[in-house]
């Protein structure tokens, strides 16, 4: 704790002089150890708890974190009815602040504590938490809040409301593995765990992991055996930096802001019409390929119509507020969903850049962090002073929006200035026939939804239940930061590019541990703060507080590069360890969360397919436009809507995944089923799981089908008469490296029965070569085709293939 | 975790028997079990209800004219709705701006069916039949106006699109009979009147819940799960032959990487090829007896009709799936409502019944319960034009009716009553987060005690209401 707070720079010796003979569990209290040594220890050996819990009882207990140990008890617990929320606080009792909870603690004492007379208590009448709260404390919680009361009770501030804290990680002598400041603080807590970090992975290994990590895509052959090749020193990041600078990059960056930016092609109720948001999405790209830094990148998103002298692409960055759906549903009051549309903005906001679920309060004062109901609004105010109406219009755009220049990317001289949109236009919709609904006009494909501000900005007010008709009119509310997130009273933003420009004051708390947490879990799969989305009392603390920090404070010495940060971790031995399973990591550390070993995990929807297309060479790399519409299943939108797919033709059907178009109430099937976000709503993690209907989506899909015909074509082309030889080609596309021997006997055995299979039925080799659009290459016999399009189905299919490991 | 290592052995060893399809996710997401036969404490006591067939009548169908008699209005044909009765700020902007709001009396007879005496329209001839076993509600009300708003707190408890379905609840909290087949199957159907709303994949989505709990949509076009045929030119055997391959090499994977995942994967790829067997079995109905089959009527054989889904949705039944949900667009009368509706009815009349009546005749009546109904009413007052033989009705929260039937619903009740226009709940209302709770009871759960914790938060169906509507239970 209080260790916790070493500047940088200071060597303090107690620091580095753990003792790692003693048994962990038994690590004396007042032993200098900064951090917790036990009860985190007991998430990873259970057994443990025992010694523990009688450790507790005799009082010589360990050190215990209020904000690792104790806050989530009472948080989860008790916060319910003595936390934030003044409507349903009981007895006036406050557990989430100091001086209220000292009415009943007796630090040190705990036999004079009535909190632990309560918790200890089976009288349903003075128990607590009470029965029909339908929570209970488990004993294990119990001691701890006795043991926390003994050793006097203290409490801190939630860790991610205050600002970063530079924490050097220790220098142990026989860390002879680190290779950059990331893997100290990793080595240090797995020397604390006794366990070892993995050799590295293997070249080939970590160039795919590296290559997919980046641009979303395996290397070819040829651009493999360069690295392979490369007997420089920097070659990991030579190969970093190239892939860093393709445009591959910025496209597969982007996929997971489309997704937290809840970024799609319709507006999301009912019948879902259609509208034209891609140049933002376009937008996203190019600054990732920019490498533009993570302040201008929010910034421009969330205020760039307000920056002085704006730009038409900081206005386009705009864009971002007004992904939210849109209700177009005949019927429906303006207000209403007016205010949906203000109350996504402020829960998107929260989510993406401070890491809250600030959204909680909108009803009512948050029930675990420090934001009541008006703090709630003070945000909504920043949002609420769009120049829109509640209702869009039947298929396109929503006013504001702005018409994009025909040579849009390429603007000319003096066309890079904002364009003032046109005001709201109401029309009624039949009011002949008694409708009332009155709809804007609609923005055609060449514009862009953008935020621009009313000139007279609306009044808000706290909505009672968060009721669009329910506003409390007695006073209004003006924009503002909550008092817990306030960093200094002269700097309250006063509209929304003030506070776009807060979110990076330099004690921020928040915004440089979020952002690095999503890129930490870019590549590890669960950031650091495993709950991504919630930094707040219940969120899970972070696994490598340190190292949050440290990578925090690093993003904004660096200037808020992203480049830089992603490339310190890309080159960071932790990083590049080998995902190698042992029977021990398995039952320490299923989850990986002290990263004793490299990142291994299933792919994404949009890599499988990319991949697939890329592996075959059927992939069309073409940045941006409209979005396409590639091969869906029959009717896809017709059976359950009143709209009809129109698939395209050529090229369109072989863009990567992320132009595939997004139907907000239909999204793209074979996306979803390996985990994308729906985009109605921000999403900043998804969960990777791993079902049969995958497994079907592999094996028959239409698109995986061809791309194997494809890629069989790749495997023959060089091969003449040889399976073997084709199959060695096939392998090196697919996983980038050549087959073992147990490996080619499977395949070449497998491909002999189907050729013959297929020697006998030719009409069925034909009928496998008929899937999808594209023509064959008619020079090859129908059934080596088809038993090597097998083949090549099987190579799609490989765990391996579909993993990055 | 040396149960969840020998239980991934098992799996190894080929007892695939033991895992559920589409119930199973990666080990690191879910350590209590690699198999998900539902949460340990589950059901919290005896269930009336094994399962649930949810027949959704989407679009809003007008509950005076099919279940909610007001003879009396008849004599107010064309008079103003009073303003007390019916207030202006309730009304959509579909009709909002209309000069008048007169009484669209129903044009449809009424009489009382069964030994219970249940009035019913005459639109409903076989629905009638079944009275005694239909448990009506007539004082359902909801929040929402619009049917996206409304159709979704229906389904998920709130109006906002991230909360889990109600079949995802049940599938999560009470897992899957079937190893073969998903937890929650949803289906839809058109009828051969107007188009209908749009119906929306979050209605049968799982939210924020794992997403194996997701309802599988069978398609009424194409293969019925997506991508479950093979491809032209492939068969069966060499499906075998495929899978075996893949499996050989990805245990060689698995060898030298020890992914525990892997193991998972390749125990999919064979649940992936026996749901590949199962399903086309499901939806052969030549084993069905000619009797049966005319029970359901004229359209039992036509993909994407519901009489086919109804005839299905007994099939999964019998197969041990968990929730079974059925939509059928087209129930969105704003305009020519009589003729309208009529086709409607003609279209799931008879099916529907002929669904009680063959769960009954098989037993099965008694543990599956029957949900019939939409996501809100619609007014008295006629939208546009009112003549003695058509009317419109718009979108009408305040009060509409629903029923069940079976597991443990009482059967011949009437509960609630509306108002003299059918505008407002007159007695014992019962709100979509009672509906939930009633129907979790039935199914032994306790509907405050069926939680999952998104982003910190404690959630449930009923999010902080609902309370169990004890006259509907028998």
């Amino acid at each position: 704790m209080s260790e916790r707070l070493f500047s940088a720079g200071i060597n303090n010796s107690s620091y580095t002089a753990s003792p790692l003979t003693d048994p962990p569990a038994l690590r004396p209290a007042p032993q200098a150890s900064r951090t917790r040594p036990v009860f985190c220890l007991t998430r990873f050996f259970p057994c443990l708890l025992l010694s523990l819990v009688s450790i507790i009882a005799r009082g010589d207990g360990p050190d215990l974190e209020f904000n690792h140990d104790v806050r989530p008890i009472l948080s989860e617990n008790c916060f319910h009815c003595h936390g934030p929320d003044n409507a349903t606080r009981k007895a006036d009792l406050r557990l989430d602040l100091a001086d209220s909870a000292m009415s009943v603690i007796e630090p040190g004492d705990p036999e004079s504590s009535e909190l632990i007379r309560r918790i200890l208590s089976t009288d349903p009448d003075e128990q607590m938490p009470p029965p029909d709260s339908k929570k209970q404390l488990t004993s294990n919680q119990r001691q701890i809040l006795t043991a926390w009361v003994r050793k006097k009770g203290s409490f801190e501030s939630h860790w991610s409301f205050t600002p970063p804290k530079h924490v050097m990680p220790p220098n142990l002598d026989d860390d002879k593995w680190s290779g950059g400041m990331i893997d100290k603080f990793i080595f240090a807590k797995l020397r604390e765990e006794k366990l070892s970090p993995s050799p590295p992975a293997k070249r080939a290994t970590l160039a795919r992991r590296i290559s997919l990590d980046l641009t979303g895509l395996p290397l070819s052959p040829k651009a493999l055996d360069e690295f392979l090749n490369d007997d420089s020193e920097s070659f990991v990041e030579a190969l970093i930096d190239r892939l860093m600078h393709s445009p591959r990059y910025g496209e597969h960056m982007a996929i997971r802001w489309l997704e937290a930016s809840r970024y799609a092609d319709t507006d999301g109720y009912q019948n879902d019409r259609y509208r034209y948001q891609h140049v933002w999405r376009d937008w996203v790209i190019e600054a990732f390929n920019k490498n533009m830094p993570y302040d201008q990148f929010v910034i421009e998103q969330i205020a760039g119509d307000m920056l002085p002298n704006a730009t038409l692409r900081q206005q386009i960055a705009t864009g971002f507020g007004r992904n939210h759906r849109i209700n177009s549903e005949d019927g429906s009051i303006p207000e209403e969903w007016r205010t949906e549309n203000v109350v996504d903005r402020v829960d998107t906001f929260g989510t993406v850049f401070l890491g809250l679920t600030i959204g909680c309060a909108r009803c009512h004062d948050h029930k675990y962090d420090p934001i009541s109901q008006r703090e709630y609004y003070q945000l909504f105010a920043y949002f609420n002073n769009v120049a829109e109406w509640g209702v869009g219009p039947n298929n396109g755009n929503s006013p504001p929006y702005i018409e994009i220049p025909k040579n849009w990317p390429n603007l000319n001289p003096g066309e890079d200035r904002l364009i003032p949109p046109d005001a709201v236009k109401l029309r009624n919709a039949r009011a002949e026939a008694g409708n009332g609904l009155q709809r804007p006009q609609a923005g055609s494909l060449s514009t862009l939804m953008v935020m621009h501000e009313l000139d007279e900005p609306r009044a808000t007010y706290i909505l009672q239940r968060g009721q669009y008709n329910m506003p409390d009119q007695s006073a209004p509310v003006l924009a503002g930061i909550p008092d817990s997130l306030t960093i200094s009273n002269e700097s309250m933003p006063r509209n929304r590019l003030e506070l776009a420009k807060w979110l990076f004051e330099p004690s921020h708390p928040l915004t440089a541990r979020v952002a690095v947490n999503r890129l930490w879990q870019q590549f590890f799969s669960s950031g650091l703060v495993e709950t991504s989305e919630n930094f707040g009392s219940q969120g899970s603390p972070p696994s490598h507080p340190d190292l949050l920090d440290w990578l925090a404070l690093e993003l904004r010495r660096n200037n808020w590069d992203i480049r830089a940060i992603q490339k310190q971790i890309l080159l960071s031995q932790t990083y590049q360890q080998s995902s190698q399973f042992t029977k021990n990591l398995i039952e320490r550390d299923p989850k990986n969360r002290l990263y004793a070993r490299g990142p291994r995990g299933r792919l994404p929807g949009f890599a499988l397919r990319d991949q697939a297309l890329a592996i075959s060479g059927l992939l069309v790399e073409q940045i941006g436009g409209p979005s396409t519409k590639p091969y869906m299943p029959p009717k896809i939108w017709k059976s359950i809507s009143n709209n009809t797919y129109q698939r395209d033709q050529g090229a369109n059907l072989f863009r990567r995944s992320l132009y595939t178009y997004w139907r907000r109430t239909i999204p793209p099937p074979t996306m979803m089923n390996f985990n994308a976000a729906a985009r109605e709503v921000c999403v900043v993690r998804t969960e990777t799981t791993n079902t049969p209907l995958q497994a079907l989506t592999l094996m028959n899909n239409k698109v995986f089908i061809e791309a194997a015909r494809w890629m069989a074509q790749r495997m023959l082309a060089q091969a003449g008469n040889d399976p073997k030889q084709a199959i060695r080609r096939g392998y090196r596309l697919a996983v980038g490296r050549m087959p073992t021997s147990d490996e080619m006997s499977i395949m070449w055995q497998t491909h002999a029965n189907f050729l013959a299979q297929y020697k006998e039925n030719p009409t069925e080799a034909e009928k496998l070569l008929a899937t999808g659009t594209t023509k064959r290459d008619q020079t090859i016999p129908p059934a080596q085709h088809a038993a090597m399009t097998m083949i090549a189905t099987i190579l799609l299919n490989l765990d391996e293939t579909i993993s990055n490991e | 975790m040396n149960r969840e290592l020998l239980s991934r052995r098992s799996v190894l060893l080929g007892s695939l028997a033991l895992t559920s399809l589409l119930n199973r996710e990666s080990p690191a997401n879910d350590h209590e079990s690699m198999v998900h036969k539902g949460l340990p404490a589950l059901p919290h006591f005896a269930p009336r209800a094994k399962r649930v067939i949810y027949l959704f009548q989407s679009g809003g169908p007008a509950q005076m004219d099919l279940f909610d008699y007001k003879p009396d209005l008849s004599k107010r044909f064309g008079e103003e709705v009073p303003r007390s009765v019916y207030p202006d700020d309730r009304k959509t902007t579909m009709s909002s701006a209309q000069a008048s709001f007169p009484v669209a009396p129903s044009t449809f007879k009424f009489s009382q069916r069964g030994q219970s005496g249940s009035w019913m329209s005459d639109a409903l001839p076989h629905m009638g039949d079944m009275a005694d076993e239909m448990c009506i509600i007539r004082s359902m009300h909801t929040d929402a106006i619009n049917h996206d708003p409304a159709i979704t707190f229906q389904q998920t408890g709130s109006q906002i699109p991230g909360r889990p379905s109600i079949g995802s609840w049940i599938g999560y909290g009470l897992g899957s009979h079937n190893d073969n087949l998903p937890a929650f199957v949803a289906m839809s159907s058109r009828g051969s009147g107007k188009s209908g709303q749009p119906l929306y994949d979050r209605l049968w989505g799982s939210g924020f819940l794992p997403s194996k709990h997701q309802g599988v949509k069978f398609r009424n076009q194409g293969d019925p799960v997506l991508d479950i045929s093979d491809p032209a030119g492939v068969s069966r055997d060499q499906r075998r032959t495929m899978i075996d391959s893949l499996t050989k090499l990805n245990r060689l994977k698995f060898d030298q990487i020890k992914d525990p995942e892997i193991e998972t994967r390749i125990a999919q790829y064979e649940l992936a090829y026996r749901m590949q067997m199962s399903v086309p079995d499901l939806l052969d109905f030549s084993d069905e007896p000619k009797h049966v089959m005319d029970l359901y009527g004229p359209e039992v054989k036509t993909p994407g009709r519901y009489a086919y889904n109804c005839l299905i949705a007994r099939r999964l039944a019998e197969r041990g799936v968990r929730f079974i949900q059925l939509f059928h667009q087209g129930w969105d009368q704003h305009a020519n409502l009589p003729a309208q509706i009529g086709k409607q009815c003609k279209d799931t009349d008879q099916s529907t019944a002929a669904l009680l009546r063959d769960l009954k005749q098989r037993g099965m009546l008694d543990d599956t319960l029957i949900i019939w109904g939409g996501e809100f009413g619609r007014t008295i007052y006629s939208q546009g034009k009112l003549t003695e033989k058509s009317y419109g009705r718009d979108h009408h929260p305040s009060c509409f009716t629903m029923w069940m039937a079976g597991g443990g619903a009482q059967g011949g009740v009437n509960h609630g009553k509306t108002d003299d226009y059918s505008v407002n709940v007159a007695e014992d209302g019962v709100s979509i987060h009672d509906l939930h709770a009633t129907v979790l009871h039935l199914l032994g759960i306790d509907h405050e005690r069926l939680i999952h914790k998104y982003q910190g938060r404690d959630f449930r169906l009923t999010d902080v209401h609902g309370t169990v509507v004890q006259p509907l239970i028998s």
